[in-house]
């Protein structure tokens, strides 16, 4: 080891001299060399009077380690004038694997520290990286040799390494004691589902918690699934659940312990309750591991990643194991709005809770709260949550299930057959379940075939992985051959490790070509204001090699709907070339790695979308393309009625002749369309997407978007949304500050547009909303962007939609005290 | 290293236990509370005997009683240089845990001898010399403690079978 200065001492220093020759043994703290250094000492004279003197002190400099000196970097009479490596010492023992504190090779304390330690020795081996204990730390070296002996042993049996998650990926768990009776009770329509279910009993070690039986679903396939995958992987297993629920859960699936062994990682030993980190397992690298998991974002979307789709077999349990983890994002194929992205706890347990509200009525009148129930329910009651802070969460999950039976109030429902469509604030998970199980009378079904296209994905993985470590290896290996005869060919074969190609690389390549000139656009599938790019699914997607629009163009190629009848369903008919599909060909696609046919999964269009609506606007303009546009916003979810006058109103303005030239128009509706296209992502309930394609029809575009500009006013009139109208006038208010040369231009000719601004109610309403799309401009105007030139006639516009605004009231008295400051 | 050792401790109790059972309580208390205890220095085996179990006094406010209990108590503390028998837990290319009664030890592979070597291909994986040494889970190992540290409620030692009549 290389001795280092430390950083605090006084430099410059002088090396008087050397005690140690190499050769020499030290021990820590002895003395291995003299030194001088120069600093400023307060002195007193013996009267009274104290002075700053400069002063040389000898000092000694002590061995931080044990071991022997093989040679010294400095030499007697050098002047060191910052740290510097000054001597290397062979020490007996690296400590290079820890076990508690404790060198595990030569038994010493590694967490005493003197004043003389410089580097903690605990620190030397920093990392873990056994499955099932935390307690033995390894150095970087030791580490990289414990690897790459795997990588040898698993590159010659031609195997590659798998982390396998249970939760939903090849297990469903759930903790309703539901299930127990039902497995008891032969005349339940959910016996024969729930024929293989095993069940076992974990004591938890909290007091008063008297264990409680969990209930493990395997997928279907699992048994010949792990049985075919060994064969190509080596299996570990990396669970969010306790150790004790992981052996568990081995000792069902892999009784032998053959397939897994002991390569269990659980929460307990993992360090983070919120992420999975491979480097947790493969410190060194990650080459030859692929993970299956059911959710991506715990693993930040590595490119080893396969994402399988989540196993729901108690339908609505979820994952019991995830507490820790951040909400996970909803999405089912028939889906509305999809759930809000709850972060809190106690959004996560309302889930849990809803059926509760849902399923109270048929409790109490079926009158069937058993006495075990009861025993339970009071069990869950007086659960303590006095463990550990974060384990509270996860307990109340399990207390909640236990106590709720989510099973069994679903079971209800669909017994008692109740309407469902009023529980629209339930889940839409459960919404789904019971639409679809409605007719079938049992609430749990086992059709699931996940597992065996999974297997074709790992094994075309593996055949990748090995075809390209092959290529590469006979590269090298040719030359070798060539050079060194044919002898060293079966050596080469074991210790190819440099040209051991990575998954991480590989995969992608694969996936990448799934998707690959795929353009896609959400509409209904994600919550407004949700980040599109960023989303669990579009993520994803993305790592299939698809592109994420935002807006439809004419380069988009799929239009993945959530619902029906959306704004951008409605713009997409117009393309041609855009096949409006349900998320379930997506999600389907990205589960079975094929660009799958869209046909089977085509959106039905509703007739009247494809209607061209006749409208005095539209005749004045008639042209198709303006008239979807146009058609998309006016009849998206409003009430038409009162839409077709706005949009009258709108039409006429859109021809009435306060227009704008040529050019400023394009200037002005540019900037609106981009305010618009902000402004859709946060509103709250349609997906109206006022945007239009730049491409195909240049000429109509600054007409079109101004007719979409003004109707955007039955949208905010309707006014469905406080929240939104809300933050529209904050905006407002805001941008009223922000201008400053606009407001001046409007001071200058007020007078005249306070009459237009009266006309009407209709007029005021609309302007108010322009203003918006006009205030944008402005601000960029002011803000040195592209040189906007606003002659007269604009002013005169623009001044008209601002006094109008201003006419709405709802701004800000200060605004006002501002303009008028600024009037002068 | 067994010793006999002698300890006091405090127990209190809650006034529905006051009766003619108390001391048959109390011992129990005792019994349970201590018996396999690990203080972090030391593990106790055994409540011998009590020596003396005081006079209760009742605390004042809550009712409880306190006793104070003298008792002799078998402890094992672990030294370095001690040798141990032991079972194998698990065995990993870095070495071998192993349990010898209530103390984890863990052996390093510097610390098995040269021969017997890290076999993974078998089922379960072994340190194995290839001949009659097979070292695996639930194997019975002799071994000296080269090294002990306390913990809270825990010891961990290292130790090895390095040297003669060890293994």
């Amino acid at each position: 080891m290389l001795l280092r200065l430390p950083h605090g001492l006084h430099y410059p220093i002088t090396v008087t001299s050397l005690l140690k020759q190499p050769g020499d043994s030290v021990e820590r703290d002895e003395a291995l060399f003299w030194y001088a250094y120069q600093t400023t000492v307060t002195e007193g004279d013996g009267l009274g009077n104290k002075y700053e003197v400069k002063r040389n002190f000898p000092t000694k400099f002590e061995s931080s380690v044990d071991g022997e000196i093989v040679q010294w970097k400095i030499g007697k009479g050098d002047v060191i004038e910052e740290p510097i490596d000054i001597v290397e010492i062979d020490e007996p023992c690296a400590h290079e694997v820890q076990f508690g504190g404790l060198c595990a090779e030569c038994g010493k304390d590694m967490t005493e520290s003197t004043y003389n330690t410089e580097v903690d020795d605990s620190t030397r081996a920093p990392i873990q990286m056994m499955h099932d204990n935390t307690a033995l730390t390894v150095s970087r070296e030791e580490a990289n040799r414990v690897e790459e002996d795997a990588k040898r042993r698993l590159l010659s049996s031609r195997k590659l390494s798998l982390v396998v998650d249970l939760d939903q990926t090849i297990i469903h768990a759930t903790v309703d004691p539901t299930v127990g009776e039902w497995m008891q009770d032969k005349d339940n329509p959910n016996y024969q589902a729930l024929s293989d279910v095993r069940a076992f009993q974990l004591v938890d070690d909290g007091p008063g918690m008297r264990g409680c039986w969990y209930y493990v679903k395997l997928r279907p396939g699992l048994e010949d699934f792990l049985e075919n995958i060994a064969e190509l992987f080596e299996l570990h297993i990396y669970t969010m659940g306790t150790r004790a629920y992981a052996q568990h859960i081995a000792g069902i699936i892999d009784p032998d312990r053959k397939l897994f062994g002991d390569r269990i990682l659980s929460r307990d030993e993992s360090g983070s309750l919120t992420a999975k980190n491979l480097q947790r397992l493969f410190p060194v690298d990650t080459k030859m591991v692929v993970i299956i998991d059911d959710r991506g974002d715990v693993w930040r979307w590595i490119p080893n990643l396969v994402k399988v789709s989540p196993y729901d077999f108690f339908v609505g349990i979820g994952d019991i194991n995830s507490s820790f983890l951040p909400k996970k994002q909803e999405l089912k194929a028939t889906n509305k709005a999809a759930v809000k992205e709850a972060k809190e706890k106690e959004a996560r347990e309302k889930k849990p809770g809803e059926p509760r509200a849902n399923g109270a009525a048929p409790k109490a009148e079926g009158g069937e709260v058993s006495a075990l129930e009861q025993l339970v329910s009071m069990g869950g009651g007086s659960n303590p949550r006095l463990l550990q802070e974060q384990s509270d969460a996860q307990e109340e999950t399990i207390m909640h299930q236990v106590e709720d039976r989510p099973l069994l109030q679903k079971q209800k429902e669909l017994e008692a057959e109740e309407d469902v469509a009023e529980s629209s604030d339930s889940t839409s998970s459960m919404d789904e379940s019971q639409d679809s199980l409605k007719h079938r009378h049992h609430l749990l079904e086992d059709v699931d075939s996940e597992l065996f296209q999974l297997q074709d994905r790992l094994e075309q993985v593996h055949a990748r992985f090995f075809e390209e470590y092959d290529k590469r290896r006979s590269r090298i290996g040719g030359r070798v051959a060539a050079l060194r005869g044919e002898k060293t060919r079966s050596k080469e074969k074991d210790i190819d490790l440099k040209v051991v190609p990575d998954v991480g690389d590989i995969m992608p390549q694969i996936k990448r070509r799934i998707l690959g000139r795929v353009v896609l656009v959400f509409s209904g599938v994600l919550p407004l204001g949700t980040d599109t790019q960023n989303a669990d699914i579009s993520l994803w997607a993305k790592s299939f090699g698809a592109v994420i629009s935002h807006k439809i163009n004419l380069r988009t190629t799929h239009l993945v709907a959530g619902r029906n009848r959306t704004a951008k369903v409605r713009e997409a008919t117009r393309y041609p070339n855009i096949k409006i599909v349900t998320t379930q060909w997506l999600l389907d696609s990205l589960t079975q790695w094929k660009r799958l046919d869209e046909e089977p999964y085509l959106l039905p269009v509703h007739p009247d979308d494809r209607e061209e609506p006749i409208s005095p606007g539209s005749k004045e303009v008639a042209e198709s393309s303006w008239l979807s546009s146009s058609d998309e916003v006016w009849t998206g979810d409003e009430d038409d009625d009162s839409t077709d006058d706005m949009f009258k109103a709108a039409g006429l303005n859109e021809t009435s002749p306060i227009g704008y030239d040529e050019e400023q128009q394009t200037a002005v509706h540019e900037e609106l369309k981009e305010f618009l296209g902000s402004d859709d992502e946060s509103e709250s309930d349609t997906d109206v997407s006022l945007v239009t394609d730049e491409i195909t029809v240049p000429s109509r575009k600054r007409k079109r978007e101004g007719a979409e500009g003004e109707e955007m006013n039955p949208e905010s009139d309707e006014g469905e949304d406080t929240d939104m109208q809300g933050s529209r006038l904050s905006q407002r208010i805001k941008r009223s500050y922000e201008r400053s040369t606009g407001l001046r231009e409007v001071a200058t000719a007020s007078g005249a547009s306070t009459a237009e601004a009266t006309q009407t109610p209709l007029q005021a309403d609309e302007g108010d909303n322009n203003e918006e799309g006009a205030g944008e401009p402005d601000q960029e105007g002011t803000s040195g962007d592209p040189p906007y030139t606003y002659p007269e006639e604009e002013d005169d516009e623009l001044e008209r939609e601002m006094l109008a605004a201003f006419e709405d009231g709802d701004y800000d008295s200060k605004a006002e005290e501002d303009i008028a400051a600024e009037n002068g | 290293m067994f010793f006999l050792k002698e300890e006091t401790k405090v127990i209190t109790l809650h006034p529905s236990y006051f009766g003619p059972n108390v001391r048959e309580y109390l011992i129990t208390r005792l019994n349970e509370e201590e018996e396999g205890r690990c203080t972090g220095d030391h593990f106790v085996i055994c409540v011998m005997d009590m020596v003396d179990v005081g006079e209760g006094r009742v605390l004042p406010g809550s009712g409880q009683a306190e006793y104070t209990i003298k008792y002799r108590a078998i402890i094992w503390k672990p030294f370095r240089g001690e040798t141990v028998d032991a079972i194998v837990t698990s065995v990993k290319p870095t070495g071998i845990f192993t349990l010898s009664g209530p103390l984890s030890v863990f052996i390093a592979r510097k610390n098995v001898p040269s021969d017997i070597k890290w076999e993974p291909n078998t089922v379960p994986p072994q340190y194995t010399d290839h001949g009659d040494q097979v070292i695996e889970k639930g194997t019975s190992l002799r071994l000296k403690i080269l090294g002990v540290k306390p913990d809270v409620a825990a010891i961990n030692a290292i130790g090895t079978i390095k040297e003669d009549f060890l293994g």
